[in-house]
């Protein structure tokens, strides 16, 4: 469905930097009739469009970029976390609410998931003054750090960032490579140790089931 | 297939596996009748996948979990993994009372919550079966401790139920396999508790996990998973334990994928002649009879299948005369009492997963009353565990820096969540709904329960308590609650068909078997009177080792 939509808005003569431009301008709730015309021909499917793919994308390598081990981009992440907001995973079944709130065309029915992130896209886009996905590396790097920093303040927790972050961490360290590779993985440890010393090499381990849960 | 047995057991369980393996053992001819599919032991789906192989990584999807599984998804062991073991709430439904809450958390395939329990092993003692007399509420027990010792002895070593003895009064020590260690916090906190307070014991919980080999199966792989089903054998279930020997008698019958519509009654005799059953994969009815039967549906389906089973003789229910089945149900109100972070011990880890906590069993009101506006009492469980990626969720931090803290062993953090005895009452009850009917147009039950004043006042005394200890052992204390979860959140929902000797105040004898109905046994959690604060699938398998012993003995003496 939103290859099709591509295709279509390509022969209307629009690139992708426009379509993101056209999401930039809903975003910021400037009501547009292509952008309303690219909703309607996406059904409302709930199925991501470019120019979500692209911040999810940036997002994800901005939260977990490769290092010595590599990051979120290896490890698929931002397949995941599509996937996930059109499931409603972590929450994001219902939309934003208050100065998160989606906007969306009359009558269409809501984006499962989505929402979030499109709310994260439109602080972002709003605090660079412009299309966010564009910025180089390190500018990107630095807003995202502050709107990070600004919605793990006290009693900002309705921030849809938190969600966003949940969903890229979690596609990470449930992915092989995050899973087993960054961190340790043992299905069948055979044995239990209740006291053994941390050396500076230890890593944590994803197969540790209470502390995935309780942690 | 015959369709007369000497015994019929209903449900695949924790105590119908018991029954059946102890009825077949006896020579008694039995049939076992299971609601939900098949699950062969060693044939688990998802037991040895990675988050990774699975389509939402272990987590399922929030859309279907909305669509399917509301109530059950709420459940700390329902995943992706497990899901298959809890039943699907939109084709299983059930009613509650105006205003209320009730977390009916449920598995129907063979084994039953076998697959999925938590384990918890713990005798009761006399403080418990003593408590309904002593201080009025409910009504006392037709039996004390040391009708039940012996049994709770047979018992634990066909478990295999690992533990440390403690000579701790109000929790009897056992039959125990080798313990599992505490954790170097927990060592600690243990010592600290000991020291300031001697009537109060930290102990590792009490687990029907193996540490020693037992026949035909391992001990224990430190895996923690064990709700997904273990090929190993290495916890207690119907299919790992039960089933094998009551099957290796030659004298079993399994049948699944029925469901026990009604126990049909002789108006004549006034005994049990035998079940009808609703065969789900066919849509057909058969019937079976038997010389006996056995109701261990769990404690709330086997009061359903009374509840169902009206006649003439029996207009309110099936052995109903009293008019007491389906009261004083009860479940522990349980919270999370205290979370602490604990210093000290950065530079120190643990390896494998130990599948069992702590226990610090209750100290309130035994031998003096001193519990702050309650009666009765509560206990702890809970544990030290470190931290991983999980906590990034919480953690402000993007980038290098915070995939470098992730990659770490996080802080020590205790736990210690509460049950505290649920009192019975006569207006938490169970009746059949007059309008709603589950798919297969059978009533469904109606469940009205509210957690009373006294829960909620040990909840209040549990949460100052558990702040305490936690601080004297070094803790940073970050929150707790004194509020109970809804009704069902324990998974220890038990009553509405209570012992007792009195045939005008209980349903049941002493030997779990209905006053009005003398070849009718109930020895799930149907059966309790009370229901104390420890986790009770021990007690009820105790209580159906002995049931069934007395029955065996009543039908070769022609008494049934």
């Amino acid at each position: 469905m939103a290859q099709h939509s591509e295709q279509a808005l390509g022969e209307r003569g629009l690139d992708r930097r426009q379509l993101i431009g056209a999401g930039l301008l809903l975003a910021l709730g400037v009501g547009t009739p292509i952008a309303l015309w690219r909703r309607h021909a996406e059904g409302e499917s709930g199925s991501a469009d470019a120019g979500q793919r692209a911040l999810a994308e940036r997002l994800s390598d901005l939260v977990v970029p490769a290092t010595d081990t590599p990051g979120a981009l290896a490890a698929r992440v931002p397949d995941w976390l599509l996937l996930a907001l059109s499931h409603g995973q972590a929450g994001t079944g219902t939309q934003p609410a208050g100065p998160f709130a989606t906007v969306r065309a009359v009558g269409a029915a809501a984006p499962m998931g989505l929402g979030w992130l499109d709310a994260v896209g439109r602080q972002l886009n709003a605090m660079a003054r412009g299309d966010f996905v564009s910025l180089p590396a390190k500018a990107q790097h630095d807003l995202l750090a502050a709107l990070d920093a600004e919605a793990f303040k006290p009693g900002n927790d309705a921030h849809p960032w938190h969600k966003i972050k949940e969903l890229i961490l979690t596609g990470y360290y449930t992915s092989e490579i995050g899973g087993s590779q960054e961190l340790r993985y043992e299905l069948v440890p055979g044995r239990w140790e209740p006291d053994i010393p941390i050396g500076p090499q230890t890593r944590a381990f994803s197969s540790d089931w209470t502390a995935v849960d309780f942690g | 297939m015959s369709a007369t047995f000497d015994a019929i057991v209903v449900g695949s369980g924790i105590t119908g596996g018991w029954a059946a393996k102890e009825l077949t053992q006896a020579g008694l001819k039995v049939l076992l009748v299971e609601r939900g599919p098949d699950e062969p032991h060693g044939q688990y789906p998802t037991e040895m996948k990675a988050p990774w192989e699975m389509p939402f990584r272990g987590m399922g999807d929030a859309q279907e979990y909305l669509k399917s599984y509301p109530v059950q998804s709420g459940n700390r062991h329902f995943n992706e993994f497990t899901q298959h073991h809890f039943v699907r709430d939109d084709i299983n439904p059930y009613t509650v009372g105006e205003g209320q809450a009730f977390n009916w958390w449920r598995g129907y395939q063979l084994g039953g919550r076998s697959l999925t329990w938590g384990r918890q092993c713990y005798r009761w003692s006399d403080y418990d079966f003593g408590a309904n007399k002593a201080d009025g509420h409910g009504s006392d027990w037709p039996i004390r401790y040391a009708d039940l010792a012996p049994w709770y002895d047979k018992v634990e070593e066909f478990v295999g139920v690992s533990g440390s003895a403690e000579g701790l009064a109000a929790l009897p020590d056992g039959r125990f396999q080798p313990p599992m260690a505490l954790n170097v916090v927990e060592q600690h906190v243990r010592g600290v508790i000991g020291q300031q307070w001697p009537d109060r014991c930290l102990t590792v919980g009490r687990t029907a996990n193996l540490t020693q080999e037992k026949e035909g199966r391992a001990k224990c792989q430190y895996r923690s998973i064990c709700a997904r089903g273990c090929s190993y054998g290495a916890y207690f279930s119907t299919q790992s334990s039960t089933l094998p020997a009551a099957q290796a008698t030659g004298n079993l019958t399994l049948v699944t994928d029925s469901i026990v519509d009604q126990v049909e009654v002789d108006p004549v005799t006034r005994k049990a002649t035998g079940v009808l059953i609703l065969n789900t994969a066919t849509g057909k009815h058969m019937r079976a009879t038997a010389r006996m039967i056995f109701l261990n549906a769990s404690a709330f389906n086997s009061v359903h299948i009374l509840l169902r089973s009206r006649s003439e003789l029996f207009p309110k229910g099936l052995a109903n005369t009293s008019g007491v089945l389906g009261t004083h149900i009860m479940d522990h109100a349980s919270t999370l009492s205290g979370m602490a972070l604990m210093h000290g011990f950065e530079d120190r880890t643990t390896y494998g997963n130990r599948p069992t906590g702590i226990v610090i069993p209750r100290f309130r009101n035994l031998d003096k009353t001193d519990g702050r506006g309650f009666t009765r009492g509560y206990s702890y469980q809970g544990g030290a565990l470190q931290s991983t990626w999980t906590q990034g969720k919480r953690m402000p931090g993007i980038g290098a820096e915070m995939k470098d803290t992730l990659h770490k062993v996080g802080p020590w953090k205790m736990v210690l969540v509460t049950y505290a005895e649920s009192l019975p009452r006569a207006s938490n009850r169970l009746t059949l709904d007059p309008v709603r009917t589950d798919a297969h147009g059978m009533a469904a039950l109606h469940i009205a329960f509210d957690h009373g004043a006294n829960e909620r006042a040990a909840l209040a005394d549990a949460k100052t308590e558990a702040k305490a200890m936690l601080e004297a052992a070094g803790g940073t204390y970050l929150f707790g609650f004194d509020q109970p979860g809804a009704g069902g959140s324990s998974i220890h929902e038990m009553g509405g068909a209570r012992m007792g000797n009195d045939p005008s105040t209980s349903v049941l004898d002493k030997w779990n078997r209905a006053h009005d109905v003398p070849n009718l046994f109930v020895t799930d959690g149907a059966a309790m009177a009370s229901s104390a604060c420890q986790n009770p699938s021990l007690t009820y398998m105790a209580l159906t080792a002995r049931a069934c012993d007395a029955a065996v003995t009543m039908l070769k003496d022609g008494r049934l």
